[in-house]
């Protein structure tokens, strides 16, 4: 298997950002996948894109200007 | 009403996040000309988009950047141009010329042995005098330990404010940086404040226990968030917003958000409010950081910027160096003067409130969604010196301690092994029993004269056959260190109906989510006729006496005592050993009434002789 790298923009695992471990992961690009030595999490962009997304589903807030102190 | 903001900046040559992580397979190269030319353009970046903004800064020297001609020579023109200040940091140490005299990778001042940081501390101030021909006034780091500023304010007496912790960064930060992010300090003021001699989280009591600078804290944060989670995430510092991924579309309207509720403090606070900003140069890395490419990283740096400078353009902020908002801190500022903040969620979208208060005896938080029950408290009454670094019994943990701390340890329990740390209370009538930990609600905060209170809204408690109405009141008389808590029963379905209302405290003690070993904490009870005393030693053991005076728990681990006392006539008292498989200790006061009773109590930390 191919060594692993860094891929762009130093993607954090989203599996274990959900539980707020930042923990970047390697790129592997024989497979095209990313993946994490923690959680076992691998995942090409799109998938971790998605569940990035997920994370900020949380903050429901995170588009509303608040005003009102 | 001033709000206050200082901006930050330093020209780190080598940045933590540039020299290694950001390009895979190099070795470490302290000189590779391309990441400090890459630092000192972000660095210029910075200070043009404040600039631009109509802002002033505080440009704070990294000793590498001491030994770059160019860094150096920016501070000054900036300095001149702009009035900015020129100060010194001990973050940014490492580069060729430090790794030659110490021979050490260590990056962290507060980590060193205090040999070493007072020699690192006379060769910065030094090295800087030889640039700039004079010493700084301000510096800092993310942690700044009470040895060491006691030393650089005997030497360098000019120093009169320091960048000196990051507010609750403690065991959630090392855990979120995987473990290995070594800032391990919770238990801080959020606001600036006078430390004590003795212990760099305690607000000084007195002239006599007063440091001599001004501390300011790394960042002003979310006080809801980040007490639970990653205090990298949550700040008024663009780039941890990103980090924390709060915005949609590139869109960042929380830092916003965050600078208002930081404005709204003025309520709290005597019509004072402040906020800072300090971002280094490996936040806003060409590469990216965070997901985010340099193109998002930067608009985010302009975007908050801008709205500082707006707010400045509008009358509605003062831009001010650090020394300069030292000098304005000391002005008619007492020793006894609370901070105090009554917080609501920016960003779940929950209506939850902590009320946050900080002054010389201690820092306690109170959630009204657990009914105003007290989640933080910690002692700075007890004074703690407790020394970090190498050769020092706590190397890296430079939390202040806490008695109560619910996250940490289990908070009102919701499994049936045994109790977590929190103050509350509890109504109960025959078999039933409520605890206002389960009653959500709002508060509102008033102030007269040198007495604050927090209201909450009435919560309904409902019993088998009966409703009743209870109000919560928390007041808190400036210079007394006392918490005075008012249970009100205001209305009742069953007028007849006997309830017991019974104010509690269920506390531990730490600085991490671990137990310590309470063994030899003394539980007391102190009554009009009887008294009752344990040392704590895992037994389960319980006591109540009647025509209680006071209730007391002293665990000598921390020197502290802790006390509740009422004036409530035939009240009585209890306290409540645990086992090792609950390792907590309680105390309360409890009272019957009928009908629109209460029972007030008064809590208070001291230090124990």
């Amino acid at each position: 298997m191919a060594q692993g790298r860094k891929g762009k923009l130093n993607y954090r695992c989203p599996r274990c950002l959900i539980r707020e471990i930042d923990m970047d992961m390697l790129y592997d690009q024989e497979a095209d996948e990313y993946y994490c030595l923690r959680c076992s999490f691998t995942g090409n962009e799109q998938e971790v894109l998605r569940l990035n997304a997920q994370f900020r589903d949380k903050y429901r807030d995170r588009t509303r200007r608040i005003t009102d102190f | 009403m001033s709000f206050y903001i200082n901006i930050i900046h330093r020209p780190e040559m080598v940045p933590e996040y540039l020299q290694k992580g950001a390009e895979e397979g190099k070795q470490e190269d302290l000189a590779r000309g391309t990441v400090i030319q890459e630092s000192l353009d972000i660095f210029r970046i910075q200070q043009q988009t404040a600039h631009d903004n109509g802002l002033r800064t505080t440009i704070q020297m990294t000793y590498s950047s001491l030994f770059n001609n160019e860094a150096v020579a920016l501070a000054r023109e900036h300095h001149q141009r702009f009035g900015d200040e020129i100060g010194s940091t001990f973050l940014g140490l490492q580069c060729h010329e430090f790794r030659n005299k110490f021979k050490s990778k260590e990056l962290a001042i507060w980590l060193f042995s205090m040999d070493d940081k007072r020699k690192i501390v006379d060769e910065v101030f030094n090295k800087f005098h030889e640039v700039f021909g004079f010493y700084p006034t301000s510096t800092g780091s993310y942690y700044m330990d009470a040895e060491l500023v006691n030393y650089i304010k005997k030497q360098y007496p000019m120093i009169k404010i320091a960048i000196a912790t990051c507010w609750e960064e403690g065991p959630k930060a090392y855990r979120n940086a995987n473990n290995s992010w070594y800032t391990i300090f919770d238990g801080s003021p959020w606001n600036p404040w006078i430390p004590s001699k003795h212990n760099i989280h305690c607000p000084a009591s007195d002239e006599e226990d007063d440091i001599g600078i001004v501390a300011i804290p790394h960042l002003s944060r979310d006080l809801l968030a980040v007490f639970d989670g990653p205090g990298s995430y949550y700040g008024a510092h663009p780039q941890n917003i990103l980090r924390g991924m709060v915005y949609e579309d590139h869109e960042i309207p929380y830092f916003k958000n965050l600078v208002d509720q930081y404005r709204s403090m003025i309520r709290y606070n005597r019509g004072y409010a402040y906020n800072m900003m300090y971002v280094g140069p490996g936040w806003m890395s060409k590469n990216g950081r965070w997901e985010a490419d340099y193109d998002f990283l930067l608009k985010s740096y302009r975007e908050g910027m801008a709205y500082y400078g707006q707010l400045k353009k509008e009358g509605e902020a003062i831009d001010v160096t650090m020394s300069e908002f030292a000098d304005i801190y000391r002005q008619n500022r007492p020793y006894t003067r609370p901070e105090c903040t009554l917080w609501k969620d920016i960003l779940y979208g929950s209506r939850r409130q902590f009320f946050w208060y900080v002054d010389p005896w201690m820092r306690f938080c109170l959630d009204m969604n657990e009914g105003g029950a007290i989640i933080d408290l910690r002692p700075y009454a007890a004074r703690l010196i407790r020394p970090c670094g190498v050769g020092t019994r706590h190397i890296q943990d430079a939390s202040y301690p806490f008695l109560v701390q619910s996250l940490y340890r289990a908070g009102y329990f919701t499994h049936y092994a045994g109790e977590g740390a929190v103050k509350s209370c509890k109504f109960s009538h025959k078999e039933e029993e409520v605890d206002l930990c389960t009653c959500r609600t709002l508060a509102s905060f008033s102030e007269e004269g040198n007495i604050r209170t927090v209201t909450l809204d009435p919560v309904d408690i409902e019993f088998d056959k009966f409703t009743i109405r209870v109000q919560s009141v928390f007041r808190l008389v400036e210079g007394t260190g006392e918490i005075e808590i008012v249970r009100r029963i205001i209305d009742a379905t069953g007028p007849e109906a006997e309830i017991t209302i019974d104010e509690y405290i269920t506390g531990c003690y730490g600085t991490t989510e671990y137990p310590e070993d309470l063994t030899g904490i003394r539980l007391s009870l102190k009554g009009i006729s009887e008294n009752k005393s344990i040392e704590y030693a895992y037994k389960c053991r319980e006591a109540e006496i009647s025509d209680i005076i006071e209730a007391e728990a002293i665990i000598p681990q921390i020197s502290t005592r802790l006390t509740m006392r009422t004036d409530t006539k035939g009240a009585a008292g209890y306290f409540r050993e645990g086992f090792a498989f609950s390792p907590m200790y309680t105390i309360g006061i409890k009272s019957t009434v009928k009908e629109k009773g209460e029972l007030r109590t008064w809590l208070k930390v001291e230090k124990a002789s």
